[in-house]
C-alpha cells in the first residue's frame, strides 16, 4: 500500500501555474483527440510530441516517468502482447505458433490500442503530477460544481491515508495474534473477515460524530460562500481551453467527413 | 419535482459524511483483497453500503467517485470504468428499495443482478476502449473464446458474465454482514434506513431462494453458451460458500 496520496509534486512551472480547468481540459482534449482521429499515428505523436514535452517543461519529468513506468508499461505491454496474439482476423501472417496465428493486423491494430491507452493516462498522470486536488476542487465549485461534491472528495483524500493507516495496524494486530494472510486460499479468504470487520466497523462509527461536527460548522447553509484559495484565470488560459475544444471538433469531424 | 424532492430528501448530512467513508473503504478493502491475492476485487462494498441506506442516486455518487477518486490517488485508469460503479451504485439501491436486501438469499439475488449490470455496462467499455482485452486476468478467457472462434462482443460479455457474479454476490454478502453488525439506533439516522431491516432467515426461504438462485445461474449460462452450464453451477457453489462464511461476521 502507498503512503504518498496523490500524484501532486510542487514545482514551480509554467504547467503548474495554468489554470487548473485549463490542464482539465487539456487532458482530456488529448484523450478524445486520440480516440476519434482518423490518422493512424495521432496517439503516438501527442505522446511524443506533446505530452512528454508538457511534463518536463511542467518540471515533472521524472516523476512523470517513473510513473508511467510503473503504472503503464505493464499494463500497456500486457495488453498490446495480448491482442496481437488472440485478436483474430487479418492476412498477412506474420508468424505462426502452436495454435497461435500472429498477423499483421493485430499487431497494428494492438499497437494502436495501446498506445491510445498509454496516452489516455499518461496525460491524465500529467495533469494530477502538476494539479493540487484542492485547486481543481476550488476551480470546480467555483464554476458550478455542488460544494458538497468537493467536500466529498477533499475528505475523501484526508480519509483515505488514515484508513490505509488504519488497515496497516490491524493487519499487524491481527497477524501477531496468530492470524494468517498467507496460504492456502481458504485460510486467506478466512483472513478478510477479521480484517474488515474491525476497519470498517471503526470508521463508520466515526460518521456520526463528523456530521455533527460540520452540522454546527454550517455544512447545509445555502448561502453564498467564499474561498481562502485565489485561483487565477488568464485570457491566455481562456485561449487554449478554446483552441483545444476546436481541436476536438476538428479531429471529430475529421473522422466522419475526412 | 416529485423525484427532484426525494432526491434531495436522501442526501441529509449523514449521507454526504458517509459517502467519502465509503469510498475509503472501497479502495482500503480493494487494497486487502489484493494483499491476500483473492480473485475477486470487493472493490464496492461502501458503495453498496450507501446504496442500501441512502437510496440509489446516494449509491450512484458514490460508485462515480470512487472511480474518481480511485484514479486522482492510485491509478488514472480507473477513469474510464466510472459508469460500471455508477450503475452498481444505482441497481444496488433500487433492489434495497424493492426489499432485496434483508436476509441471506435476497442478497444473494440483489448480487446478482448487480453483476448482470456489471457486465453489461462494462462490455462496451472493454470493446470499444480497450479492444476488448484489458489488463485484467479474466482476459485469458476472453482470449480462450476468441480462439474457439467467438466474436469480440460476445467473448467479452461471456467473460464478463462468467467474473461478476462471483465478485458481486461476494460483495452483496460482505456488506449485509456489515450493516447487521452495526446497530438499529445508527442506521435510522440515515434516509433509507428502512431498507436496511433484517427479516427472519427461515431455512425453508433460504433453500428456495439458493434454489431460484441456481436456475437463474443455469439459465444465464445457457443462454450464453452451452458449455458454460458446469461453471453456472460453480458459481453457485462459490456463492453459497460466501453466504455461509459471511454469517460468520455477526
Amino acid at each position: 500500500m502507498r503512503e504518498r496520496l496523490s500524484f501532486y509534486i510542487q514545482r514551480h512551472s509554467p504547467i503548474h501555474r495554468l489554470n487548473p480547468f485549463t490542464k482539465l481540459t487539456l487532458a482530456f482534449a488529448l484523450v478524445l483527440i486520440s480516440f476519434f482521429s482518423p490518422w493512424y499515428w495521432t496517439a503516438l505523436c501527442l505522446i511524443l510530441l506533446v505530452i512528454f514535452p508538457l511534463a518536463i517543461i511542467g518540471r515533472v519529468g521524472r516523476e512523470f516517468f517513473a510513473a508511467a513506468l510503473r503504472l503503464l508499461v505493464p499494463v500497456t505491454g500486457f495488453i498490446f502482447l495480448m491482442q496481437s496474439l488472440f485478436l483474430p482476423g487479418g492476412e498477412t501472417v506474420l508468424f505462426r505458433f502452436w495454435f497461435l496465428r500472429v498477423t499483421l493486423e493485430s499487431v497494428a491494430r494492438a499497437f494502436l490500442i495501446s498506445m491510445r491507452i498509454f496516452g489516455m493516462v499518461s496525460s491524465f498522470i500529467l495533469f494530477l503530477l502538476t494539479t493540487h486536488p484542492s485547486e481543481l476542487m476550488t476551480d470546480l465549485t467555483r464554476r458550478g460544481l455542488p460544494g458538497t461534491v468537493a467536500y466529498v472528495i477533499i475528505s475523501t483524500l484526508q480519509i483515505l491515508p488514515q484508513m490505509q493507516a488504519k488497515a496497516q495496524t490491524i493487519i499487524a494486530a491481527q497477524r501477531s495474534r496468530g492470524l494468517a494472510v498467507e496460504g492456502s486460499f481458504i485460510r486467506r479468504v478466512r483472513a478478510l473477515v477479521p480484517l474488515v470487520g474491525p476497519l470498517v466497523f471503526g470508521s463508520l462509527v466515526e460518521v456520526e460524530e463528523r456530521a455533527i461536527a460540520i452540522e454546527a460548522r454550517a455544512f447545509s447553509a445555502t448561502g453564498p460562500k467564499t474561498s481562502y484559495r485565489e485561483i487565477d484565470d488568464t485570457p491566455f488560459d481562456r485561449t487554449v481551453r478554446w483552441l483545444m475544444v476546436a481541436l476536438v471538433v476538428l479531429s471529430l469531424a475529421a473522422r466522419f467527413f475526412g | 419535482m416529485k423525484l427532484l424532492e426525494s432526491i434531495k430528501k436522501d442526501f441529509n448530512t449523514m449521507t454526504w459524511v458517509l459517502i467519502p467513508v465509503a469510498i475509503a473503504i472501497n479502495v482500503v478493502i480493494g487494497q486487502i483483497v489484493v494483499l491476500l491475492k483473492l480473485p475477486v476485487f470487493l472493490d464496492s462494498i461502501g458503495t453498496m453500503l450507501v446504496a442500501v441506506v441512502c437510496g440509489p442516486w446516494a449509491g450512484a455518487l458514490t460508485g462515480t467517485l470512487s472511480n474518481i477518486i480511485w484514479g486522482l490517488a492510485i491509478d488514472p485508469s480507473a477513469f474510464p470504468w466510472f459508469p460500471v460503479a455508477l450503475f452498481i451504485g444505482f441497481v444496488t439501491g433500487w433492489c434495497a428499495q424493492g426489499g432485496l436486501f434483508r436476509n441471506t438469499w435476497k442478497v444473494a439475488i440483489t448480487g446478482f443482478i448487480v453483476a448482470l449490470t456489471a457486465a453489461a455496462v462494462s462490455t462496451p467499455i472493454s470493446v470499444y476502449l480497450y479492444g476488448g482485452i484489458t489488463a485484467s486476468g479474466s482476459s485469458i478467457i476472453t482470449a480462450y473464446l476468441l480462439q474457439t472462434g467467438r466474436d469480440l462482443l460476445t467473448s467479452v460479455l461471456s467473460t464478463n458474465f462468467l467474473v461478476e457474479p462471483v465478485d458481486k454476490i461476494s460483495t452483496a454478502f460482505l456488506a449485509f454482514a456489515i450493516l447487521r453488525g452495526l446497530s438499529a439506533r445508527y442506521l435510522a439516522r440515515f434516509p433509507r434506513a428502512g431498507n436496511a431491516t433484517p427479516e427472519k432467515d427461515d431455512r425453508r426461504a433460504l433453500f428456495i431462494g439458493v434454489g431460484i438462485f441456481v436456475v437463474l445461474a443455469i439459465l444465464v449460462a445457457n443462454l450464453i453458451n452451452p458449455a458454460f452450464l458446469w461453471i453456472g453451477l460453480g458459481v453457485a457453489v462459490v456463492v453459497i460458500g460466501v453466504g455461509l462464511l459471511s454469517s460468520r461476521i455477526r
